[in-house]
């Protein structure tokens, strides 16, 4: 039975979470226009002494003939690696990038630290209304489009904290907060669905496997989205800067790490969504399988989950050719995050298939 | 890939001679990959560089084998497979919807049967969808085996020497060390051989490498695709699946006949089935009765009672969605149900001509009005037919149509318009049984009342009458049998096994050199190198690494000078 009191305790939670997300947004870019350890811009010659060196880097992975030396085990990751200690060295020794920032595991500078509280007060009002939806409706909360939004939100509010304190990508927020709190204002004014009960097709403890998966990839994978949006305007921005030329995003681009380290922050992204992608799908198989008599039926959302897999490992492998790392790279995750927007958003308004309950309300 | 490294062929040199930094660091990246003679190596075959002008046949299969399983193609192939997967997901598939495959031959008469001819209502079992997958699992199967060999035969070798200039590596470090370069070489060598590195020694340097784990669960991520592939066709081979669709009261047994539709595996005879037959004794289903979900459904079940073997010992059972039965390997499951009126047709001369409950099909879910049609082919003096609507509860639209406001057959009304003539079912041609064909026949003129059950229609000029008796319910049942289901589970989860193995280890190695100061100190050089480091750690693993290795030679330097100092 649906518990109408803990219902509304949701919804004004809810709430709660989108207005605490919103100031959050606001001081983290109080932070980027009034913190006091402004990055040093790169200079037109530390860039160029950081393209130099990086283009050795690409130049051991591509030694001629050996660009694809291994079909998927690549010198990839070994090329990642020392781009990122070149991008390091480079910024240690011209006194610019990131070496000058205080090393420190939590946020520093007042509005940082303000930001990151309100983000982190948000967050647990979010799970608060999460579950209190879930008691409410005596079931796992995410039975439909909007609880499934409000949950991939979390996910990707609950990456970016953890990715802010465990590599310091604490110049994050701003940008994985903005398309969260659009999504959840479009959740609750478009797509706000009352408190309820579920088809029996869902009724099956295997929505609690196969979606919370989903979601927990999804947020991984909006997570490296937003990076690699970053990465392409920070390689963009280093290269009209070595280029001796204006950079209209040189203000943002001072508060954050040169291209090398977001490209490699969006890898690892992707490095844990792609897995945990191929769980949820491998779970939803088991239990397509048990509910529908087939594991696999190329029903519209399996196709496109299909589809957002082959070009997520698209995106693996290029990571792993020469020539093709780096931006043609970047290019074909955006590609990927566009086939996984659609099979959520697309495939629900204009396909109709066995996994139509998922969609909006009518 | 079966690609050649400009480094490979003289690996010894370049670690051990002065190369330039770039060289070096590639020097002991790549531990012999060697090409697998898939290209013009000049280390095994010396006139191949002359041959590189004019490609015999063997040439061009080697160039198109090369070209197949580059990382190129297999990124191409990808790309195309996933492109190829579109329209099967934007079209209606025969397999998945054949009504609605129909509906767009309807909608697009000039459209359908070119798309047809192209594959694009059968997109999964297209050839040019088939073409794409199995080029892509050719490519995979001609890059995994060979570095499966590599690997093995890299696993047998031991880890390659020390380069002479550790501090060109991306993780280096020196230190000097109170001990004796062969006291330090000795204790890096016990370190990282309880760290479970795989250890090589030499004149004054110690060489470790670990994580061929990285290797292992890549190809293994590889080979279970294949595993995958092979179990999906293993049960397009020998599966089968059918639908049945039962009345309450009903038995079938499980027969290619008495399947409605039978969708058998290229090398699945009939008498392959499991011989079990099943009676749907009961169906119910709850909806939610009030709020915004009103008419939605809560629950479904169906009581089923069934034999292993015709005339066997029988069993209940509750099939309900996400509940399927499972009698021996082949699974039952629920996947749609109605409502089917009984009707009893009397006709002309006073003979009852039909009585029986007639399955009819829901146009929508949320009242699950439904539609269907009664033939009485046996009416004499003309045969009658009947089509119409049923409504589980009726109501009365504001402008006067009749509608369903309910699933649940809480006011069930059949609507029915009553025609006589020829049902045309003489011609030969199988005829839908949802189907009635009115092009001999015409419409008798009788009130339009919905009948309530027990009551009547009688027809004009004697033709008989239609009584609409009562209803029962009927549940449609997906039968299938899959033996690659057990393979493709073990494939898909060995799949997902050996993608964490890959991405979370990391091959690396460690390097050290320890050389005399002149006097009886030393000077330690310690260098690390990664080659898949996809998680990233590799830095902060080093840093620990050398700092351990630091404080134990510390430690030792210690004991070596009080030992000195005792003396």
């Amino acid at each position: 039975m649906i518990n109408p009191a803990l219902a509304q305790i949701s919804n004004a939670a809810l709430i709660s979470a989108i207005m605490a997300y919103g100031l959050a947004m606001l001081a983290y870019a109080c932070d980027f226009a009034f913190n006091k350890r402004q990055v040093a811009a790169l200079t037109p010659a530390s860039a160029s002494a950081t393209r130099e060196k990086v283009g050795q880097a690409a130049l051991v992975g591509a030694a001629p003939g050996s660009d694809l030396a291994d079909h998927m085990f690549g010198a990839e990751p070994a090329d990642i690696s020392q781009l990122a200690d070149l991008d390091d060295r480079s910024g240690g020794a011209s006194g610019a990038g990131s070496g000058t920032v205080v090393q420190s595991r939590w946020p520093t500078g007042s509005w940082l630290r303000t930001a990151f509280v309100l983000t982190c007060i948000g967050l647990v009002v979010h799970v608060a209304a999460i579950v209190t939806r879930g008691l409410a409706e005596d079931r796992v909360p995410w039975g439909n489009m909007y609880e499934f939004i409000a949950a991939i939100t979390c996910a990707a509010v609950l990456i970016l904290t953890l990715a802010a304190v465990r590599f310091r990508a604490y110049y994050m927020g701003l940008f994985v907060l903005l398309p969260v709190v659009i999504a959840l204002v479009v959740d609750v004014v478009v797509v706000y669905t009352p408190a309820g009960e579920v088809a029996p097709a869902l009724q099956s403890y295997w929505i609690a496997i196969h979606v919370t998966a989903m979601i927990i990839a999804i947020g991984m994978y909006i997570f490296g989205a937003v990076t690699t949006v970053l990465y392409l305007l920070a390689a963009r921005h280093e290269a009209r800067v070595a280029a001796g030329r204006e950079s209209a995003v040189a203000g943002v681009m001072a508060q954050l790490p040169g291209s090398a380290k977001l490209d490699q922050l969006a890898y690892r992204a992707i490095l844990f969504a792609f897995p945990a992608w191929t769980f949820a799908v491998i779970a939803g198989a088991i239990w397509a399988d048990h509910a529908w008599g087939r594991y696999w039926g190329w029903d519209p959302k399996e196709t496109w989950s299909f589809i957002t897999w082959l070009v997520y490992a698209a995106f693996l492998h290029a990571r792993a050719t020469a020539g093709w790392r780096g931006k043609r790279a970047a290019y074909i995750q955006m590609v990927g995050i566009v086939c996984l927007m659609f099979n959520l958003v697309g495939v629900n308004i204009w396909i109709s298939g066995l996994h139509s309950y998922a969609g909006l309300p009518h | 890939m079966t690609t050649q490294d400009t480094t490979q062929n003289a690996p010894e040199a370049v670690t051990e001679g002065t190369a330039t930094e770039v060289t070096a660091t590639e020097g002991t990246v790549t531990d012999g990959t060697a090409t697998e003679g898939t290209m013009a190596d000049p280390g095994t075959d010396p006139a191949a560089g002359q041959q590189k002008a004019r490609f015999g046949p063997v040439g061009w299969l080697r160039w198109f084998w090369r070209q197949l399983t580059s990382m190129r193609t297999a990124l191409v192939l990808l790309f195309l497979l996933a492109l190829a997967s579109i329209p099967g997901s934007v079209l209606p598939q025969q397999g998945i919807d054949p009504a609605a495959v129909s509906q767009y031959y309807s909608e697009h008469p000039a459209l359908a049967p070119i798309l047809a001819k192209l594959s694009g209502f059968d997109v999964f079992g297209a050839p040019w969808f088939a073409a794409v997958y199995i080029l892509l699992f050719t490519s995979l199967a001609g890059c995994v085996l060979p570095r499966a060999f590599r690997l093995a035969r890299s696993a047998r070798q031991p880890p390659p020497k020390a380069p002479r200039h550790l501090g060109r590596l991306p993780q280096a470090t020196s230190f000097p060390s109170e001990l004796a370069p062969a006291r330090v070489l000795e204790s890096a060598a016990g370190m990282l051989g309880k760290r479970r590195f795989r250890l090589r020694t030499g004149d004054g340097w110690v060489s470790a490498e670990k994580g061929y784990s990285h290797e292992i669960g890549n190809l293994l991520f590889h080979v279970a695709l294949l595993g995958l592939l092979v179990s999906v066709a293993l049960g397009g081979l020998f599966g089968y699946k059918g639908n049945r669709l039962l009345v309450e009261g009903d038995t079938f047994a499980n027969t290619p006949t008495a399947l409605d539709v039978f969708h058998p595996g290229r090398l699945v005879s009939a008498t392959d089935l499991a011989p079990f037959s099943l009676t749907l004794r009961r169906f119910d289903a709850t909806y939610i009765t009030s709020g915004s979900q009103r008419g939605e459904p809560a629950s479904f079940n169906a009581e089923l009672s069934y034999a292993k073997q015709y005339g066997g010992p029988t069993h209940g059972y509750d099939l309900r969605v996400n509940h399927p039965l499972n009698v021996d390997g082949v699974q039952v499951f629920l996947i749609g149900h109605g409502y089917a009126p009984v009707f009893k047709v009397t006709d002309g001369s006073g003979r009852v001509v039909f009585n029986q409950p007639v399955p009819f099909i829901p146009i929508e879910q949320s009242g699950l009005t439904s539609e269907g049609v009664i033939k009485a082919p046996d009416a004499s003096p003309e045969q009658l037919g009947f089509s119409g609507v049923f409504l589980p509860t009726e109501y009365v639209t504001p402008v006067g149509q009749l509608a369903s406001a309910f699933p649940a057959a809480e006011q069930p009304r059949v609507s029915l318009v009553s025609y006589a003539g020829n049902l045309g079912e003489n011609g030969g041609e199988s005829q839908s049984v949802y189907n009635l064909d009115t092009a001999q026949m015409r419409m008798l003129d009788v009130a339009p009342r919905p009948l309530a059950p027990g009551q009547s229609i009688t027809l004009p000029h004697g033709l008989g009458t239609l009584t609409f008796t009562g209803y029962r319910q009927w549940a449609s049942l997906a039968i299938t049998y899959d033996p690659g289901q057990v393979p493709a589970l073990i494939s898909a989860l060995a799949a997902l096994a050996g993608l964490v193995m890959s991405f979370l280890m990391r091959r690396r190695r460690i390097f050290v050199r320890a050389t005399s100061d002149g006097g009886d100190r030393a000077l330690v050089e310690v260098a690390g190198l990664t080659r898949s480091d996809a998680a990233g750690g590799f830095e902060a693993e080093f840093a620990e690494l050398t700092q351990a290795f630091h404080e134990a030679l510390e430690a030792g330097g210690a004991g070596a000078r009080v030992k000195s100092k005792g003396e």
